[in-house]
């Protein structure tokens, strides 16, 4: 299987979470797997036509937009790696200011002949071509990315990851009687107790799971780094509504002052998805 | 003549992050200038203002997937100095830790994957071959031990960091959770395994060196100022001053992380999204400054461990101190490399780093605080302003790849005057002018993204029309 690496809009982070599967890797190296195009490994100048194409990062500039639609028109099957390529990521956190207040706040003398112009905002890649596969995760666990690429390899569907963080999650869900919400540098974490429980932002009810639930497990709130799961992938169903009930009914904090918590900070849920995401498309596909 | 010309090379492989390379020649066809340019933005400054210091590490380390481990400790450490926390020993010895961790695992990356293949390889043959890919199928052992290697670093990662990209256990205060006994031996363990790679990664990395020198020592020698941490003259990732060295090796100047905006600024170029830095005292473009593996070991006298130290001394007496040579870059990774594998070995055999006190209180309060580390790269700072209620108001960031952008271009400049002359192009000019870039490893996501145009290059009239395309 021919195999080409391509990053737009990112950190590099997904691809480096790709080469940390350590043995995984080595197996997958020496299996039906040849990377034939990646300018981050390989000194080749032309996209070649590949079976199978792993995009990491989102469209940010016309530039990656042009690319995107090379790389699709290249390949069979096209898997969208890490949050960034899914849904956005964080650097569509720069959707908050319009392009023209972007560019005129620092870039004011930015020659577009020499570089390539920006898009409006920036946009997972699933708004312009069609994706096969969705890897979410900021960035996506190595297993995870392991497992995914081998049952395309072998053929098969890669396993489902449908809930939510809380079915991986140790932790208890106890009702507690809190008063106020808890920044998560406040207190130290109780080792058994449901984040929520304990008055912290954990994002674990309305995030996908598959990830192993590395951050409520260590004491850390989950921040929502692998994106909406499958019953939230609904218009209908509102995220922010849906948090506002989950921590009053495990804290006791009425929902008003809950809600007015919530809205101090404008970027608690959309650090990551904060994009326009056609979500109707990635239904089914997400891993 | 046939006017001015423009020759473009797009993208450039085997970095981190895409640039894009224009050489212009004159009306003779003789280079007259030459930049390296970043083609990405992504705006970090100006969508993070307003976010609640709570959340900035863990969001700020987003700006870079390779080194995001020096991003949330200097992020931290620049909150810490804001609420002015002192944290406990332990903390920082975990911490100091963690950098090792992305030591290790970023320069095996780049020392294996991206640079290697220029070294294994003659510069002649077919370029689809240069490739750590085709290494691994001659010689699976060095393909095995890279992997083994890496796996080490995003270890320490995963173990103290709970993540393998992006850590979040740093965190305004101290680590998140301490270090388990059973965790610290498991680590040991792999560590010792380690260091027996890191050496023989060193011993091939210098023959091979020594088998390329004569014909890749005239690519770059740029006598600039250098900066880095400095602790007791010892090398140092974590704490100490920043010393600043002028290009004879006499020291100009040495601070603390808290003066450290005073003597650097910024400049911008309407041909690239990647800022550039320098001295203030000397002003642009006298103030030119390199950091980076060969800063480190240009600017102290030595390191604390003892193999990376005997290297160190034999690199010195070679190359000279300061050694100024660009592609000792590449020599000067593999002894950072050798020393953050010591270092985590010497850190893992005290029993001392699992004991439990590894976070304090913190008092949030407003003000101004800078926060200095080295990354794999070079001198990494980030200072912010916190108003009262905990929001950031300012953030300024100095990232070590703007830092060298000047004498990356500079370097990409001399590269193309040495191939190209009255408008001929000697054969060979394209790697050369990477292999330089390469060199310095630059982070191009950390100063901003990629634009993954074709690897072409283009020659141009000067009304940018193509002449030829190569």
């Amino acid at each position: 299987m021919k195999v080409s690496i391509v990053s737009l809009t990112c950190c590099a982070g997904c691809v480096s979470s790709f080469l940390n599967a350590g043995d995984a890797l080595i197996e997958i190296l020496s299996g039906d797997f040849e990377i034939v195009y990646s300018p981050t490994f390989i000194d080749l100048k032309e996209i070649p036509n590949v079976d199978l194409a792993i995009v990491e990062g989102g469209v940010r500039t016309k530039e990656d937009e042009r690319l995107i639609r090379e790389v699709r028109a290249k390949c069979r099957t096209l898997v969208a790696l890490g949050l960034c390529a899914t849904h956005g990521g964080v650097t569509s956190l720069g959707n908050i200011l319009s392009l023209k207040n972007l560019l005129e706040k620092e870039y004011s003398l930015i020659d577009t002949t020499k570089l390539p112009e920006l898009e409006d905002l920036m946009y997972p890649i699933c708004n312009f071509v069609d994706v096969d596969y969705y890897i979410p995760g900021c960035p996506p666990m190595p297993f995870l990315i392991v497992h995914t690429l081998k049952s395309i390899v072998s053929g098969k569907q890669p396993t489902r990851h449908q809930s939510v963080v809380c079915t991986e999650c140790h932790r208890k869900i106890v009702p507690a009687k809190l008063d106020r919400l808890y920044g998560i540098y406040e207190k130290e974490a109780d080792p058994v107790l449901c984040m929520v429980s304990q008055g912290f932002v954990c994002l674990g009810s309305l995030t996908r799971e598959g990830c192993g639930a590395p951050c409520p497990r260590a004491g850390f709130t989950c921040f929502g780094c692998r994106g909406p799961p499958d019953s939230m992938m609904y218009r209908s169903r509102d995220m922010y509504a849906f948090l506002v009930k989950v921590i009053a009914s495990r804290t006791s904090i009425p929902e008003e002052t809950v809600k007015e918590e919530l809205y101090r900070n404008p970027f608690v849920f959309h650090t990551f998805i904060f994009s326009r995401f056609e979500r109707f498309k990635a239904r089914d596909r997400v891993v | 003549m046939n006017g001015r010309r423009e020759i473009t090379i797009s993208p450039t492989t085997r970095i981190e992050g895409h640039g894009k390379v224009t050489i212009v020649l004159d009306e003779s066809g003789n280079v007259a200038d030459a930049h390296f340019y970043a083609t990405e933005i992504r705006g970090f400054e100006y969508f993070l203002r307003g976010m609640e210091a709570d959340r900035l590490p863990f969001i700020i380390s987003r700006i870079c997937g390779v080194c995001s481990t020096a991003h949330i400790t200097a992020s931290v450490e620049a909150i810490e100095s804001i609420y002015q926390t002192e944290i406990t020993e332990t903390a920082k010895r975990l911490r100091e830790l963690l950098l090792m961790g992305q030591i290790i695992s970023n320069h095996s990356l780049v020392c294996y994957f991206l640079t290697l293949p220029d070294f294994w390889f003659p510069l002649e043959e077919d370029s689809s071959k240069r490739n750590i890919f085709q290494i691994m199928r001659e010689r699976p052992d060095v393909g095995r031990r890279a992997i083994a290697l890496r796996s080490f670093g995003a270890r320490i990662l995963d173990v103290i960091g709970k993540r393998e990209v992006h850590i979040f256990s740093v965190i305004p205060g101290g680590i998140i959770n301490p270090l388990k006994e059973r965790e610290r031996v498991e680590l040991l363990k792999e560590a010792e395994n380690s260091y027996a790679i890191a050496k023989e990664a060193l011993a091939m990395g210098k023959e091979l060196f020594d088998k390329n020198w004569a014909d890749f020592k005239k690519a770059g020698d740029y006598r600039t100022h250098y900066m880095a941490l400095t602790k007791e003259d010892a090398v140092d990732f974590y704490s100490g001053n920043i010393r600043i060295i002028n290009s004879e090796g006499g020291i100009v100047s040495e601070f603390t992380a808290q003066d450290y905006m005073e003597h650097v600024e910024e400049k911008i170029y309407p041909w690239t999204y990647a800022k550039f830095a320098y001295l203030k005292v000397l002003g642009w473009p006298e103030g030119i400054v390199q950091v980076g593996p060969t800063a480190r070991i240009n600017v102290n006298r030595r390191t604390t461990t003892e193999v990376a130290n005997k290297e160190m001394q034999e690199f010195k007496s070679k190359f000279g101190r300061p050694a100024h040579i660009t592609i000792l870059l590449d020599y000067a990774r593999l002894i950072d490399l050798m020393y953050a594998v010591e270092r985590a070995r010497e850190i893992l055999q005290d029993s001392n780093v699992t004991r439990t006190d590894t976070r304090v209180k913190v008092e949030p309060k407003g003000g101004r605080g800078v926060g200095v580390v080295e990354a794999p790269r070079g001198t990494l700072a980030h200072e912010y302003v916190l108003s009262n209620d905990g929001r950031l108001d300012q953030l300024k960031l100095i990232i070590p790849t703007q830092i060298n952008n000047q004498a990356i271009n500079l370097n990409v400049k001399d590269a193309a005057t040495e191939f190209i002359h009255h408008g001929e192009i000697k054969p060979g000019l394209l790697n050369r002018i990477e292999m330089v870039i390469r060199a310095y490893d630059p982070c191009i996501k950390c100063a901003t993204r990629q634009a993954g145009e074709k690897l072409v290059v283009e020659i141009r009239n000067h009304r940018r029309k193509i002449l030829t395309i190569l």
